[in-house]
């Protein structure tokens, strides 16, 4: 139970604060598979107590770490909104670099600050290391992320 | 440059407490409050669109409903008083200094400084650390409006949600922030939902999340289309609105389903970035997300529109590339029925391979998210179908981007009247027809999904001249059709649900007022030359006094057709039997056929002709009607 109740506590902490109360059927984004399940319809949101915490604080990028709940990557890489991205979109994200193109590949690279120039090429190399990025169905956000930097830093 | 902009915008705002004299303050503050009374600056538009005025009978009431957001005991009323107070809180030490008045109201605090002339001298100001961090995180810098359209199989969503998202400098689309109103419930039972959400039980407050997460839960998991409307804010008026947006956190008004929406409270923050749109002023009534678009589309703010495909439009996208057999191979792959290496070793296009396994997996992640299989099975059959797609290198894709169809802000508009004249029983009819939302099936679908219907008050008003008599023909209070075609990999149910009076012929041979609940379900499919064809298990119950019981309830069938014979000519056909044998027993048979062709977007011309047999009595109608939509 004690473990639970950590677990829980982590992934509130992960998913920033702002979705603690009815949020914690949400999945934190570690891994692929995790989507938000909780059904939103635009109109009724259950999750407005987000919005009861402050507009911008939590929820905006860069201001907290949105993967507590995955440890720090070795090679700390760019932003912790690269990271956070990853984490929240790692299906997309591996849809699109097995097909070596999509939006979310394009955030990447954004997120990575590739050069425009180099995006061909970086979507071509990760494309065809698909395997040594995505290495099985339990990857997490914190491997995928150090695995793209190591493809991406070889010839 | 930006960072500069800020900081100048920021208004030099670490000041700090000055320190001074309460009453030199005072005088300073009453000079302020006599300059708005000269300037009637509490008249001013700017100040009503800051605190969500609007004119009543009687003078002002903000529908903002949170007493936090006023600083006046009746700012909720009085724009004058909220304005002085707004003043004095200004330029009196604050309760709370991590977040004082300046601060929080912020888009008050820059306007009432310009119009003014502040001597920020004189202000007991900290600085806004919070304000002034958010802003170099977010660094607005451009405006799109997000209609997300209708749910598949859910005519109800046409309705909507409308959102802006805030993008920034230099990202994707993805990472832009999505600034919402929403309803705040924890209510999961619809019929509550509704009932309450219809007359302001709930709460609503403004919320902000990345993009990416509104793109999941609509394109993802709704299997909604995406309209991106973007606007052509500069980044100053970006910039404005952001700042009436952080006025506005925690700040609750009561959520109205149909006019105080998501939609409504947003015109309030595009007329706080753009003073000079009339968005909200419109008269009171209902507010349809898609007409929100229509409203600033006629005032030019809208620079472009963009799609952005569901997953279930991607799928049937890619779907339709395949033949039969192939898209069977896909739906094996997505079951793991067989390994992806077997379509690598195919003897078939690089394009096809890429195609067949595209559909698996979006097929594969749309079951997923439908909860149809669980976690550990879905990631696994997933990296395998990537790892095979991974090796067919770049280019091999087909275009996975479905064309945009027709922009729903270029469809017809939600109101609708009608006029015309019509035939029965040898006798001559004019008939009028009002329709004060939203759209039929006859109706032009362009905009719109193909087979769905959602009408509420449709009312239908006959004036016989030869006897002088003005008969309602029909009013549907709500009248729902929802057909969703049937095919391999989607296998929806289609439903109807319609109630309100009508006539209905009597034994005594004449037409008698009745109230009627209809219902019906079953399933719909759709060929290239047929259309869209479906068939209904129907029941329904009808109250009258002139029943012998007063009641009749009855069971029954219909089969129906629904083609677009040119873009602009809908053929409706219809055949249904009921036999009711609780209450007053009797049968009815009707046949219809309901022609629109549209003129225009906004005029179409229809005429209907339907052959009814009830109580053993025949009656043929037929009907020549001339539409406008508006």
């Amino acid at each position: 139970m004690k473990k639970i109740l950590l677990a829980l506590f982590i992934c509130a902490v992960a998913c920033n604060l702002a979705y603690a109360g009815p949020a914690l059927k949400k999945n934190c984004g570690c891994g692929m598979g995790s989507i938000l399940f909780e059904n939103n319809d635009g109109l009724m949101s259950q999750t407005a107590a987000a919005t009861t915490n402050g507009l911008f604080g939590n929820q905006t990028f860069g201001i907290s770490s949105g993967t507590l709940e995955c440890n720090q990557p070795e090679a700390f890489y760019g932003s912790q909104m690269l990271h956070r991205f990853v984490a929240e979109n790692m299906d997309s994200l591996a849809k699109d670099i097995s097909r070596g193109q999509g939006e979310s590949l394009e955030t990447l690279a954004v997120l990575m600050d590739v050069p425009q120039q180099q995006r061909g090429e970086f979507s071509a190399k990760l494309q065809s290391n698909f395997s040594r990025i995505f290495t099985s169905p339990q990857v997490t956000e914190e491997e995928v992320v150090n695995n793209i930097i190591t493809v991406t830093k070889t010839a | 440059m930006l960072r500069h902009a800020i900081s100048l915008f920021l208004f030099s705002a670490a000041l700090v407490c000055a320190g001074r004299a309460a009453g030199a303050e005072a005088s300073y503050v009453n000079h302020l409050i006599n300059k708005v009374g000269q300037q009637k600056l509490h008249q001013n538009r700017y100040w009503h669109i800051l605190l969500h005025y609007k004119k009543t009978l009687f003078g002002y009431e903000s529908v903002i409903d949170d007493p936090r957001f006023f600083l006046a005991p009746d700012g909720k009323h009085d724009p004058q008083a909220e304005l002085a107070a707004t003043l004095r809180a200004f330029f009196s030490p604050p309760d709370d200094p991590a977040n004082p008045p300046v601060c929080r109201f912020i888009a008050r605090y820059a306007w009432l400084k310009e119009q003014l002339g502040f001597d920020e001298a004189q202000l007991a100001l900290a600085s806004c650390r919070k304000f002034e961090k958010t802003m170099e995180v977010i660094r607005p810098k451009a405006a799109t409006i997000i209609f997300p359209a209708a749910y598949m199989n859910n005519p109800a969503s046409m309705f909507g949600h409308t959102f802006i998202n805030i993008e920034t400098e230099n990202r994707s689309k993805l990472l832009s922030h999505a600034v919402n109103y929403s309803a705040f419930t924890t209510e999961t039972n619809g019929l509550v939902f509704a009932l309450k959400g219809l007359s302001g039980f709930y709460k609503g407050y403004f919320s902000i999340l990345p993009y990416y997460e509104k793109v999941q839960e609509y394109s993802d998991i709704n299997q909604r289309d995406i309209w991106e409307y973007r606007l052509n804010f500069t980044q100053a008026e970006v910039k404005k609105m952001v700042m009436h947006i952080w006025e506005l956190q925690e700040i609750y008004a009561y959520y109205y389903f149909f006019d105080e929406n998501c939609s409504y409270h947003i015109l309030f923050l595009l007329e706080a970035g753009r003073p000079g749109l009339h968005l909200t002023d419109q008269p009171n009534q209902w507010v349809i997300p898609i007409d929100t678009v229509r409203a600033l589309q006629d005032d030019g703010v809208i620079e472009s529109a963009d799609y952005r495909p569901s997953r279930a439009t991607k799928i049937r996208y890619l779907a339709a590339a395949l033949d039969r057999q192939e898209q069977k191979t896909a739906l094996s792959l997505a079951r793991g029925a067989i390994a992806p290496e077997r379509v690598l070793q195919r003897d078939i296009s690089l394009r096809d391979k890429a195609g067949i396994l595209d559909l698996a997996t979006e097929y594969l992640q749309y079951t997923y998210v439908k909860k149809e299989i669980p976690k550990d099975r879905y990631t696994a059959l997933f990296l395998g179908l990537l790892q095979a797609r991974s090796t067919l290198g770049k280019g091999a894709g087909p275009q996975h981007e479905p064309p945009a169809p027709a922009d729903p802000e270029k469809g017809h508009e939600s109101n609708r009247v009608a006029l015309g004249f019509g035939v029965k029983k040898g006798t001559w009819f004019e008939e009028l027809r009002l329709r004060p939302a939203y759209h039929s099936l006859t109706d032009n679908d362009a905009g719109y999904e193909r087979g769905a219907q959602i009408q509420f008050m449709n009312t239908v008003l006959r004036y016989y001249s030869a006897k002088n008599d003005v008969q309602l023909k029909s009013l549907d209070v709500i009248d729902i059709i929802s057909l969703s075609p049937r095919d391999l990999l989607f296998k929806p149910f289609s439903w109807k649900v319609k109630t309100g009076f009508r006539q209905q012929l009597m034994p005594d041979g004449r037409d008698h007022l009745i109230y009627q609940l209809h219902t019906g379900g079953g399933y719909a499919y759709s060929n290239k030359q047929l259309g869209l064809y479906y068939g209904m298990v129907e029941g329904a119950v009808n109250f009258s006094g002139s029943f012998k019981k007063n009641y009749a309830l009855g069971i029954g069938a219909a089969i129906g057709l629904k083609k677009n014979i040119t873009d602009r000519w809908t053929l409706l056909l219809e055949a249904r039997s009921l036999y009711y044998g609780l209450g007053d027993e009797h049968t009815t048979h009707e046949l219809t056929m309901k022609h629109n062709i549209a003129l225009s977007a906004k005029r179409s011309l229809s005429w209907e002709v339907s052959r009814t047999r009830t109580f053993g009595i025949y009656q043929t109608d037929v009907v020549c009607m001339w539409n406008l939509y508006f």
